[in-house]
């Protein structure tokens, strides 16, 4: 399998700095958003060390042959990479009282046989376009995803919550923090959108979906469009964008096995 | 309350508190700390609250504004930080006042944007009991290497009905099961112009799906060309093996 990548982020037009990170690799097929907050500055060391950490631990050597909860050890072995980046920002943390209370959130793909290993923490996002349909993969530790799984409140009420920015889960908050693990298959054409907050709120999910379609073969050209319709939106946070096009291998135009 | 102490040549000339608005410093009339002098910038530099901290932020000024000697962008106050902007001094203090005042009720949604990690208690005051309403994680209370039921408590099983993969019977233990050559594949097929991965089988909440991903896929004698449901009793035809799905 291979793939095509378009990478993109922005500060925005409120804040003073960007917080987000982001780290593709094309090779490995591993790719990762992350989102920092903590005052001063600190969300920036948050989630630069996180892509980092994931990027050192998530090798071959990683996967393992354990399975965890079911899940593939590809799956198992980027769990631990982030669980590790949870470490490591605490650590961090500690060292550094400059640096105190700072964390980040996490959505991280590690691509192998045509399955999409998935792991994510907080609110950043994990999408998907198939050639039957576009859907969300990751559902955010946030507060107001919370009240809407309940029943509390609805789809279209969580989008106006004053508490948007609330999140339940981050790394860099606690030592043993969940990391929400996910698997999903993948078909040569796939899109996949990973992004950050800055985004989903100014953009909606048809947004996404038409901007995935309009750019078709051009992932870079999707990523600029997202980032400028964020941006044209008022821009109030920082906003990330990579999408992953997949490709057939060079032999698979070739020929078709059954 | 904290608060800022213009100075010149050691005087002090005027003072501001600061609270929990953005308090803007500059030449122009209408900053909140105004310091008349043509190496100040109309719009210098401003400070606000994020959290229980004070947070100094320059302006992108001309002449630049220094914490303690060095140039900044963007500073957390300390007690007693000397802020020079221009020619002028202003100390930063929380001294002579009450201290920082306990964050409001609703200073965890803060004025500056910015996501906010809940703390615990926090968490379960605001969300009570809705846990308790919510439908299980079908992820918690699963034991490794056993098989784990759908949402409503089911499990897969798949019967190798023709063709050889070196087992009879497979319970569905992962999210994912693979079906191809590869050795993550936990149905195994055999043979050199067999697929690497043909399809996987995938537990999605209620039930399961079945995604073509190298071979061809029919079920029930239907040609397979992108995800669909399973159903108990489905005929699976994949890559020249026949498989049967139960729903128990």
């Amino acid at each position: 399998m291979r793939f095509k990548v378009g990478a993109a982020t922005s500060v925005g037009q409120v804040r003073p700095i960007n917080e987000d990170a982001f780290l593709v690799e094309e090779d490995r097929a591993l790719f990762v958003v992350c989102d920092g907050m903590g005052g001063a500055a600190a969300g920036e060391v948050a989630s630069l060390l996180a892509i980092q950490t994931i990027g050192a631990y998530a090798r071959d050597g990683a996967i393992g042959n354990g399975t965890h909860r079911g899940f593939q050890p590809r799956t198992a072995g980027l769990g631990r990479a982030v669980e590790e980046a949870n470490r490591a920002i605490i650590q961090r943390a500690q060292q550094d009282s400059a640096n105190a209370g700072m964390g980040t959130t996490v959505v991280a793909i590690w691509i192998g046989e045509g399955l999409a290993s998935i792991a994510h923490v907080g609110d950043s996002r994990l999408y998907v376009r198939h050639a039957y349909g576009f859907e969300a993969l990751t559902s955010d530790h946030s507060l107001v995803e919370a009240q809407v799984q309940a029943g509390l409140i609805d789809r279209e009420q969580s989008l106006k919550s004053e508490h948007q920015n609330i999140l339940l889960r981050a790394l860099g908050r606690e030592p043993d923090v969940e990391v929400e693990l996910g698997e999903a298959t993948l078909a040569v054409g796939d899109r996949l959108l990973l992004c950050t907050d800055g985004l989903t709120r100014t953009v909606t999910d048809e947004g996404l979906a038409a901007a995935l379609d309009r750019f078709v073969g051009d992932p870079q050209g999707a990523c600029d469009h997202l980032i400028a319709a964020a941006n044209d939106n008022g821009g109030p946070d920082n906003v990330t964008a990579v999408v992953v096009e997949v490709q057939g291998s060079r032999l698979s135009s070739l020929f078709k096995r059954s | 309350m904290p608060k800022l102490i213009l100075k010149f040549d050691d005087r002090d000339l005027s003072e501001c508190a600061v609270g929990t608005h953005p308090i803007t410093i500059g030449r122009l009339p209408d900053n909140n700390l105004v310091i008349d002098n043509p190496a100040v910038s109309g719009r210098h530099a401003r400070v606000y609250r994020e959290g229980n901290h004070y947070v100094l932020e320059d302006l992108k000024s001309t002449n630049g504004t220094f914490v303690n000697d060095k140039p900044i962008a963007r500073h957390t106050l300390l007690e007693g930080d000397v802020i020079l902007v221009g020619k002028h001094t202003v100390v930063f203090t929380q001294q002579g006042g009450e201290q920082v005042e306990p964050p409001k009720e609703e200073q965890f949604v803060p004025e500056i944007g910015g996501t906010r990690m809940l703390d615990t208690q926090k968490q379960k005051d605001l969300l009570g009991n809705l846990d308790r309403g919510r439908p299980a994680q079908v992820y918690d209370a699963v034991v490794p290497k056993t098989a784990i039921p759908t949402a409503h408590g089911r499990i897969g099983h798949i019967k190798v009905v023709s063709g050889d993969t070196g087992q009879s019977e497979y319970v569905l233990s992962a999210v994912t099961t693979m079906i191809g050559k590869a050795d993550t594949a936990q149905i195994r097929l055999r043979g050199w112009f067999k697929p690497k991965v043909a399809a996987a089988i995938a537990r999605k909440g209620e039930g399961f799906t079945i995604t073509p991903m190298g071979g061809k896929l029919a079920v029930n004698g239907e040609k397979v060309t992108s995800r669909r449901d399973l159903a108990s009793g489905d005929l699976i035809e994949v890559s020249g093996i026949t498989l049967e799905f139960t729903l128990s």
